[in-house]
């Protein structure tokens, strides 16, 4: 396209006349925009798969704003009682004409919120809700002490302190098992039903297990797929990926029979006499089992990474290093092990983060003493229906690794991760 | 570039009209199974109405609640366990149903009073009883051979370990009863703090015997491979391992405990109507009656019990099926009919409190 000349001085301009700058910001906007065409719906399927959902999950940790919309008189009544003398007729007055205008299924819902705080609530609001018709007036008290007597338990009134605000932390406390007293203090569960913290430590536990015995199993094998000919490396790299292919419940099943009471690895030992019929090694529905498990399923996740930096490493250095007098095993060391780092880290954040969050492998495997915090997500999430719970663990989980990822950045360097 | 745009567009378009547009078929959400079979058998085969596609989930309200609340309802009929009927009910996820629509026993009685046991709300349909029961293999024990849940917990007379669920459901039950607390007064006790506390402390004495199981094909193959020498078990998968496979199980009928099995609608099913239809043929005594022929769980409704027995041999393999039946009348005396409100109330924190003690 031939370009009109220049005016000495002028801006530069197009053959239509207008300034070439114009014209070149107009051609990159729609180029721009073209390319935002593109990535369009991967952004689309960004916002509505990743965006929301976490959105969602953090309002629903914090959220209790059921109490304070159905309860409100009672809840101002609270603010005024002591938390500690018998409740006087002005609060069951309050719990009367809030219960009298709430709407039924808010209520059900309430009813199964309040549950949450104190065990038994769920019953009380579903018969109170069900005999308020035949309260006729005041005095509410023995009316509503007559409907059921739990109305005169003065716990049942102390645990209305924790869902006093419409924004709460009480999801998060519980998930470490702490709790709000009715004076909004901090305080720890029963002893009985304290299991989340050990459960988060477990998880990390389990986590931590499994990623270092797959670094070891996976190292050797890496560097022979990236060291033996094409022809055996390929071979091998099949084997790596066969069970990689294999459904997860394949998998799980087969060992199951390997590692059960009676299975294969229990009656070898027994038959050649290491084990005494009688004490057979727990290995499968337990501990021992989860990390044995998952430490298979994830292999290939740590195997991949490293072997694909190391099949960047030419076989030269090493030779260099021993003609310069290293001993193989120092050259080794020295040379080869820090160019892997990148392939180390890469498939150890990849394994620990899978491995942090898994669910179906403890679930069947776990039994006893297996499961992992992921379980008891899923758990809140189709059968509590706890789903604030849910969220809160949820949100402490990605914060979790979040912070990993940060702690890997600064310590190793994100940059300095292959995936391949 | 922008024939790309439109493509997607207009499929997408399509898609979401696809998904919206009215179904004439029910989708009808079930466990699998054995359990889905017998239902295929006695429900669908013999239904005329619209086609019926069988799905099968792994129970919990969650999957429904989210359909609800997002209104893109694609279940219409769901097979739901006694708490989930209850809670359904309550947050409103299911419809009601006009009780008016059921058939009535054959003497007149309606449908509600034909139940065993109270109908909980005007959401479900009436589905089966099934029970958590214990079992173990013939020749297992030497002599004097298990009869009570108390020998279930007697782990020095009737030595070897024990597979039990990994939940406290019928287990706190089993626990107390087999602890001598009298039959009818299991869940007085177990309202008080001490209660709970006793049936743990039973629970504590086969602890260090328990395999705990979560799905639940594993009793059976706890037993039947020798890892434990007694297990509980759902009734049905035990009664399938006897009369399918031939396996010599023998049932330890007393402490039962009897859990409700209910049909409800999704609250916005886009095919209620067909849906509803459906339950009502269902839960007809005939129908009812027809499901125990290809499994042990028992009808709901007593006039199907009476049906089943009037027409013994009544399983498909020819025998009688009244001796597997978890409510039948022999053996009610000494069954626990679990008590949902009880669950629902304290369920969460016996959970917690049952898993730590798992796993210590």
């Amino acid at each position: 396209m031939p370009t009109s000349p220049a005016k000495p001085g002028g801006p530069l301009l197009t053959a239509d006349g207008t300034p070439l700058k114009t014209s070149l910001e107009r051609s990159l906007k729609l180029s721009k925009l073209r390319a935002l065409g593109l990535i369009f719906p991967p952004l689309l399927f960004l916002l509505i798969l990743f965006v929301i959902p976490i959105g969602s999950l953090l309002t629903r940790s914090i959220d209790d704003s059921l109490s304070n919309k159905v309860l409100p008189k009672t809840l101002a009544a609270f603010e005024r009682w002591d938390k500690t003398s018998e409740p006087d007729e002005s609060m069951f007055e309050a719990v009367y004409l809030d219960m009298k205008a709430a709407d039924k299924l808010d209520l059900s819902k309430l009813g199964t919120r309040m549950n949450y705080e104190k065990s038994g609530w769920r019953s009380l609001i579903k018969i109170t809700t069900r005999g308020l018709k035949r309260i006729d007036g005041p005095p509410y008290k023995p009316a509503m002490l007559h409907l059921n007597k739990r109305w005169g338990d003065i716990e049942f009134w102390q645990s209305l302190g924790a869902m006093k605000d419409p924004v709460t932390l009480g999801y998060y406390l519980k998930a470490v098992d702490l709790k709000y007293d009715g004076n909004k203090d901090i305080m720890k569960v029963n002893k009985h039903n304290r299991i989340y913290r050990m459960l988060w430590w477990r998880t990390f536990l389990v986590s931590m297990i499994v990623t270092i015995g797959c670094l070891i199993l996976a190292y050797p094998v890496a560097h022979l797929l990236a060291t033996l000919p094409l022809r055996l490396s390929n071979l091998l790299m099949i084997c790596v990926l066969m069970p990689f292919w294999t459904s997860l419940l394949v998998r799980i099943v087969s060992w199951m029979v390997m590692l059960q009471q009676n299975g294969v690895v229990n009656d070898s030992l027994v038959s050649l006499g290491v084990l005494d019929d009688g004490n057979r090694l727990p290995m499968m529905y337990n501990f021992t089992g989860t990390v044995i498990v998952m430490t298979q399923i994830l292999l290939p996740f740590m195997i991949l990474p490293i072997y694909s930096v190391m099949k960047t490493i030419p076989p030269s250095y090493m030779k260099a290093a021993q003609n310069l007098g290293a001993t193989p095993a120092r050259a080794f060391i020295r040379v080869y092990m820090p160019q892997t780092i990148p392939g180390i880290g890469a498939g150890c954040l990849l394994v620990f983060i899978v491995a942090i969050g898994y669910y179906i492998t403890p679930e069947l495997v776990g039994g006893k003493d297996g499961r992992l915090i992921g379980n008891l997500i899923a758990h809140h999430m189709q059968n509590s229906l706890n789903w604030g719970l849910a969220s809160a663990m949820g949100t402490i989980l990605l914060v979790a690794i979040l912070t990993l990822y940060w702690v890997y950045d600064k310590l190793v360097g994100v940059d300095n991760m292959k995936m391949g | 570039m922008r024939n790309y745009l439109i493509t997607t567009l207009v499929s997408t378009v399509v898609a979401v009209g696809m998904i919206g547009a009215a179904r004439a078929e029910i989708n009808v959400v079930t466990w699998g199974g054995a359990y889905a079979v017998s239902q295929q058998k006695a429900y669908g085969d013999t239904w005329k109405g619209e086609k019926i596609n069988w799905i099968n989930y792994n129970g919990g309200l969650g999957e429904i609640r989210t359909q609800v609340e997002s209104g893109a309802v694609t279940w219409d009929v769901v097979d739901v366990l006694p708490a989930q009927a209850r809670t359904g009910c309550d947050e409103g996820l299911f419809e009601p149903l006009d009780r008016s629509m059921f058939v009535p026993a054959p003497d007149g009685t309606p449908m509600d009073e034909d139940t065993m046991n109270k109908v909980p709300n005007n959401c479900v349909a009436p589905n089966i009883f099934w029970s958590y029961l214990a079992f173990y293999e013939e020749g297992t024990f030497k002599g004097e051979q298990p009869s009570t849940i108390a020998d279930f917990f007697d782990v020095e007379k009737f030595p070897g370990k024990r597979g039990i669920h990994a939940w406290p459901n019928a287990l706190i039950e089993m626990a107390l009863l087999a602890d001598g607390v009298p039959i009818d007064r299991i869940y007085e006790v177990m309202r008080t703090g001490t209660g709970i506390d006793r049936a743990f402390a039973k629970l504590d004495q086969i602890k260090d015997h328990a395999v705990f199981w979560s799905a639940g094909s594993k009793p059976i193959e706890l037993v039947k491979s020798g890892e434990t020498s007694m297990a509980l078990a759902y009734n049905g998968r035990v009664g399938a391992a006897i009369l399918n496979e031939g396996e010599k199980l023998v049932p330890i009928w007393d402490g039962q405990v009897l859990e409700e099995e209910w049909w409800v609608v999704v609250k916005g099913s886009p095919n209620a109507e067909a849906a509803k239809k459906f339950l009502v043929h269902a839960s007809a005594p005939q129908q009812q009656a027809t499901q125990a022929k290809w499994i042990n769980y028992g009808p709901m409704r007593k006039s199907a019990l009476t049906l089943i027995e009037a027409n013994e041999p009544w399983h498909n393999s020819g025998v009688n099926i009244m001796p597997y039946m978890p409510n039948r009348e022999e053996v009610l005396a000494r069954s626990i009919f679990a008590d949902p409100a009880w669950w629902a109330d304290y369920g969460g924190e016996i959970s917690e409190r049952y898993t730590s003690w798992m796993s210590q």
